[in-house]
């Protein structure tokens, strides 16, 4: 079997990545038993960015690095492992966020087009939207949009 | 020189109501400019040596009934006659809030002036009367016709009263005029004043006048009237009002009251100050339950003519130049405080205490305006380096050793002053300006003259307060040196037991 | 994604939050300020305006933090050398990593103009300028520094590696370079080392605020560019504007060093990742448009009084709570800025704002009230950018998805109608929506 990199190179519709790993010298990271749980952007996912994010983010490898270590996470997860768990930590720190059903799998705002891909060293389940971390007070605020005004406050 | 001073303003008044509106103003500019200078000439050629009557004029009117035009200037009209030609002066040429029939409201204003001048000068207890009926009725229009919603109320109520008080003190001179063990009535103030009258004709006489001097300055229960006409009368209409007209009651009170019944004023005098101290603490705890700022400052205006009732009660040397600076100094505190009350109600359109708020703000509210009604509101509260502390202090401190009670009193409604003065600098000055509605018009620098001038005058006489009070100093002492002194009214007090 | 207007979506039941109308609008892509050709152009006339003195802003926050660092007197911190002013910004001019102002990269020409000459318009020795506030007044800056630095708990990796040790290393390092011929200072170091820390905390801030704004002044010219050239159709338009900027910059590495006789020392290097999103525009907003502290004199810091909230994360005194009509009274440091602003004001605000209130006796006023408009309108691109970031699109086919949405924008909105403490009489999201409101 093939590395998750070496599945990533295989398919065209990963190219933005795959410069995207290998400018950020992440190659070897990936490469490495892990094993490792990739949500692995497609092209189109990058192409919804506005124009500049990638740019600034080519031109800044630590920055970078930072927003593609948040789309791994360390350990073999399927989307079976995966259920009933709201969230897994990322590399980068912050959780990524899990809705899963039995028709559905999103990650963040991302939907899963296809996931379990088995790797050597890991998984790698595709998404469509580059994902971004949430920050602290995305949660409350969804709770308080949710419950209403009557709940006094959020602990942001 | 005196008749000058008033047919002058009528010589004015009739040019400028032939004058198209703009000419009419520029006449009552004029008009009122050189009876100010006339009146610091007055001031410049007065004899400060004499406590008599200066210039005097005598022309014979109607010798059978008494009635002469005799005039003459003291120490007593002299302070009162130059507040007047001030406070007439600020209103002609700075004010721009009468807008419909100007001609009119100029003519008005140079008669009543005219009118009150005639007051203070008249030296004739029918002339005096006179002139005191006389600008009864420009006042009454100028309430009428420039007044707020009830003007016509206001401008009614203020004519009965004031026309009940007039009767009155007609009353009184007539009965003087009648009594007095002359071939034919006396109404010649020389005259009057070297009667001797039995005690009891005093009483009697003295309390018709005080009853009718009393309505006008006015002092509580009579000041009834006083709240709704300056409340409803236009801002320079209350400056004349509260700033002369009423000084007219406290002068008659000197002149004619302390003047005419020196032994009867003595024996009532006790009961005068006790009267004047209620009076006092009765306009300041009234004023404090005020929301209107308007009608604050005319219910301060009740307590402070107290003072001067306090002042003639006492009659010491020092209180009476005490009661005449009191007279001045509320004159233009009252004067100045009217000003500014007009002025926010103009910009704010309300002048509900509630609805006021944050008017020191820089940008969108009035800090000039603000900070001189704190300015003012402090000086009306006897702050020290004001005129009011002047004014006050002399009456104290010319009162206590006579009356302690009365004076302790009227401290303590100094006091009461100070806490709605503070309310009312709390309510209306600081705080915030609400967004939604605060979006005044600003104030124009010419708005704010005259208000400057008058806080010139505050502060500049509270520093030196010798230029207020150098005119009447030797008239008060006559005036005082006249009355019995205190063995002889226990002697007079044995007698009526 | 943001750059593309959506027409209004029907698949969700009308909203039934407070400001239901704002959230249906920003449902269809809008902003909180009302899409208005008057709101266009206050808005716009003041990121210009606040453009200018923020390229000095940037500048001198980059040199306190770089240069001056911990000088125990700092007494000439806002003269700024040509050095910093020659600086050349990362996204204006030809050599931009991102060329997003058109225009070029050193400081704006009429701010040195107006360095050179001032208000007086004279040329007189700086320090006369200075004393008489004939300058740009760096204490606004600064009051912003200090609530970002004051208001914990704001997101972003930053805050928690200041409290780490290697950065207490970096920082160590650096202020022994920094006294090295000062004995004085460093045997103080020595008595309080956690002081100098604490200083060099409050340095890194200065170096965080100044990189964010050293974004947003290019951003803000070229949309007064933009609007010059008649490019933009309306509110949204502006702030779509905004929403790409912030996702073009998200990236930007945040860091903090300094130059210590002729080297450089990292206190918080580039390769930690930190960004310009998480670690500076987030905080940035949160502690300066919504939190800040209250003036002293408009509130009672007594406790019993209990008008300041005890809990910090209830501080409601940022730009789109304040009360703008007290600017110029004592003691209301954002008279500064709003002074500052009043220099660059373009010529059509000029004579927008002589037509109304008390025109140029107020207009420190008026324009403030216009600033507010364009901070809702910055907090909207901010609201809007977070949503295409971490959610969905407007036109999402997904019910779910539209319902997340409308959670995220009511969420967002309670903050307004917030009844606590009286945040939402406080608030000024209502008055905005009217035009009378100036």
């Amino acid at each position: 079997m093939a590395t998750i990199v070496d599945i990533a190179v295989s398919n065209p519709d990963f190219s933005t990545l795959v410069t995207a790993v290998s400018a950020a010298n992440l190659v070897d990271a990936l490469n490495s038993p892990g094993p490792f749980t990739v949500f692995a952007p497609v092209n189109k996912a990058f192409e919804k960015l506005p124009p500049g994010t990638i740019t600034t983010l080519v031109q800044n490898i630590p920055q970078l690095t930072r927003i593609l270590t948040y789309h791994v996470a360390a350990g073999r997860y399927t989307k079976n492992d995966l259920r009933g768990r709201e969230s897994i930590p990322s590399l980068e720190g912050t959780p990524i966020d899990l809705y899963i059903t039995a028709a559905e799998f999103e990650v963040n705002n991302a939907t899963v087009i296809a996931a379990d891909i088995e790797a050597d060293n890991g998984i790698i389940h595709v998404i469509d939207t580059v994902i971004l971390m949430r920050p602290h007070w995305f949660h409350p605020i969804m709770r308080w949009g949710k419950e209403g005004i009557k709940s006094e406050g959020v602990v942001v | 020189m005196l008749s000058t001073l008033i047919w002058l303003p009528i010589g004015g008044a009739t040019i400028a109501s032939f004058c198209s509106a703009k000419w009419a103003r520029i006449v009552a500019i004029l008009t009122s400019s050189a009876i100010l200078f006339l009146h610091v000439l007055l001031l410049r050629q007065f004899n400060l040596g004499t406590g008599e009557f200066q210039f005097s004029e005598n022309l014979p009117w109607l010798p059978n009934i008494g009635l002469n035009y005799t005039l003459g200037v003291d120490g007593l009209s002299l302070p009162l006659l130059v507040l007047n030609a001030l406070l007439t002066w600020l209103v002609l040429c700075f004010d721009r809030e009468v807008k419909e029939r100007p001609r009119l409201f100029y003519v008005l204003i140079l008669l009543i002036h005219a009118g009150l001048s005639g007051a203070f000068l008249a030296l004739n207890t029918l002339l005096f009367l006179l002139f005191y009926e006389i600008e009864l009725i420009p006042l009454y229009l100028v309430i009428a016709i420039w007044g707020s919603k009830q003007k016509n109320y206001a401008a009614t109520k203020f004519l009965i009263f004031t026309a009940v008080s007039g009767i009155l003190i007609l009353a009184g001179f007539l009965g003087l005029a009648w009594v007095a063990p002359a071939p034919k009535p006396v109404f010649d103030y020389q005259s009057l004043r070297s009667l001797s009258l039995p005690v009891t004709a005093q009483i009697v006489l003295l309390l018709l006048l005080v009853a009718g001097f009393a309505i006008k300055a006015p002092f509580v229960p009579f000041h009834t009237w006083l709240p709704d006409t300056y409340v409803e009368s236009a801002t320079p209409v209350v400056m004349i009002l509260g700033g002369v007209v009423a000084k007219m009651g406290t002068y008659g009170l000197f002149r004619f009251c302390v003047g005419l019944f020196p032994e009867a004023w003595s024996l009532l005098s006790p009961w005068f100050a006790l009267w004047a101290g209620l009076g006092i603490l009765y306009g300041a705890v009234t004023a404090i339950a005020q929301k209107d700022i308007k009608r604050m400052v005319a219910y301060s205006s009740i307590g402070h003519m107290s003072y001067v009732l306090l002042a003639a009660a006492a009659v010491t040397p020092l209180s009476l130049v005490g009661g005449i600076a009191q007279m001045v100094s509320h004159g233009l505190i009252l004067a100045l405080l009217f000003n500014l009350v007009g002025i926010i109600e103009k910009k704010v359109g309300t002048r509900e205490l509630d609805v006021l708020n944050g008017l020191l703000n820089p940008l969108r509210g009035f800090p000039t305006v603000s900070a001189l009604l704190i300015l003012g509101g402090m000086a009306s509260a006897g702050i020290p380096g004001m005129v009011g502390f002047i004014a006050e202090f002399l009456v104290f401190q010319g009162s206590f050793s006579k009356f302690p009670l009365p004076t302790l009193l009227a401290i303590l409604g100094t006091g009461l002053t100070a806490v709605y003065f503070v309310i009312l600098l709390n309510r209306t000055c600081f705080g915030k300006l609400d967004n939604k509605t605060a979006y005044y018009p600003k104030v124009l620098s010419s708005e704010k003259l005259p208000a400057f001038v008058l806080t010139t005058l505050i502060v500049f006489l509270g520093i030196q307060p010798h230029w207020l009070v150098t005119w009447s100093e030797t008239t008060a002492q006559k005036i005082s040196s006249r009355l019995p002194s205190n063995a002889i009214v226990q002697l007079i007090n044995l007698q009526q037991q | 994604m943001p750059s593309t207007l959506i027409e209004p979506t029907t698949k969700l039941p009308p909203s039934t939050h407070p400001f239901a109308e704002i959230i249906h609008r920003l449902e269809r892509g809008g902003s909180m300020l009302p899409d208005t050709e008057e709101n266009l152009m206050q808005i716009i006339g003041l990121y210009k305006a606040y453009a200018i003195p923020m390229d000095f802003y940037w500048r001198d926050l980059l040199y306190i933090a770089e240069r001056v660092f911990l000088d125990p007197v700092p007494a000439f911190k806002y003269f700024l050398p040509k050095e910093y002013l020659e600086l050349a910004n990362h996204y204006a001019g030809d050599n931009a990593d991102l060329r997003i102002w058109r225009g070029y990269a050193t400081a704006h020409k009429e701010l040195l103009e107006f360095i050179e000459k001032g208000e007086l318009k004279a040329r007189i020795p700086k320090l006369f300028h200075h004393f008489y506030h004939d300058r740009i007044n760096m204490e606004f800056a600064e009051e912003c520094m200090r609530a970002m630095f004051w208001h914990r708990n704001m997101g972003g990796l930053l805050e928690p590696y200041m409290d780490s040790a290697e950065y207490k290393q970096n920082a160590d390092r650096a202020i022994r370079a920094y006294f090295r011929d000062n004995p004085i200072m460093l045997g103080l170091y020595k008595l309080f080392p956690d002081m100098f820390i604490e200083q060099c905390r409050q340095a890194t801030m200065y170096s965080v605020l100044g990189l964010f704004w050293e974004v947003m002044c290019p951003v803000f010219l070229e949309m007064s560019d933009i609007y010059d050239e008649g490019g933009f159709k309306g509110v949204p338009d502006a702030m779509n504007f905004l929403v790409n900027g912030i996702f073009a910059i998200a990236g930007r590495p945040i860091y903090h060093r300094v130059y210590i006789r002729g080297e450089w020392y990292d206190i918080v290097p580039k390769s930690k990742g930190f960004t310009w999103l998480y670690e500076a525009a987030f905080p940035y907003v949160e502690a300066v448009f919504y939190r800040t502290s209250p003036f002293r004199g408009t509130k009672s810091y007594n406790a019993q009084a209990r008008e300041v909230p005890d809990d910090q994360n209830d501080f409601h005194y940022g730009i789109l709570y304040a009360d703008k009509f007290p600017v110029a009274s004592a003691g209301i440091p954002p008279t500064l800025l709003h002074q500052d602003m009043y220099h660059f004001l373009p010529q059509y605000l000029v004579d927008y704002y002589q037509k109304f209130c008390r025109g140029a006796d107020d207009m420190l006023i008026q324009l403030g009230v216009s600033f507010q408009r364009s901070m809702y309108n910055v907090t909207s691109a901010v609201i809007q950018a977070g949503r295409a970031a971490f959610l969905y699109p407007l036109d999402d086919p997904n019910p779910r998805h539209l319902w997340a949405n409308r959670y995220y924008f009511e969420g967002q909105l309670n903050r307004f109608a917030n009844p606590k403490y009286g945040m939402n009489k406080a608030a000024r999201i209502l008055a905005i929506q009217s035009q009378d409101y100036r």
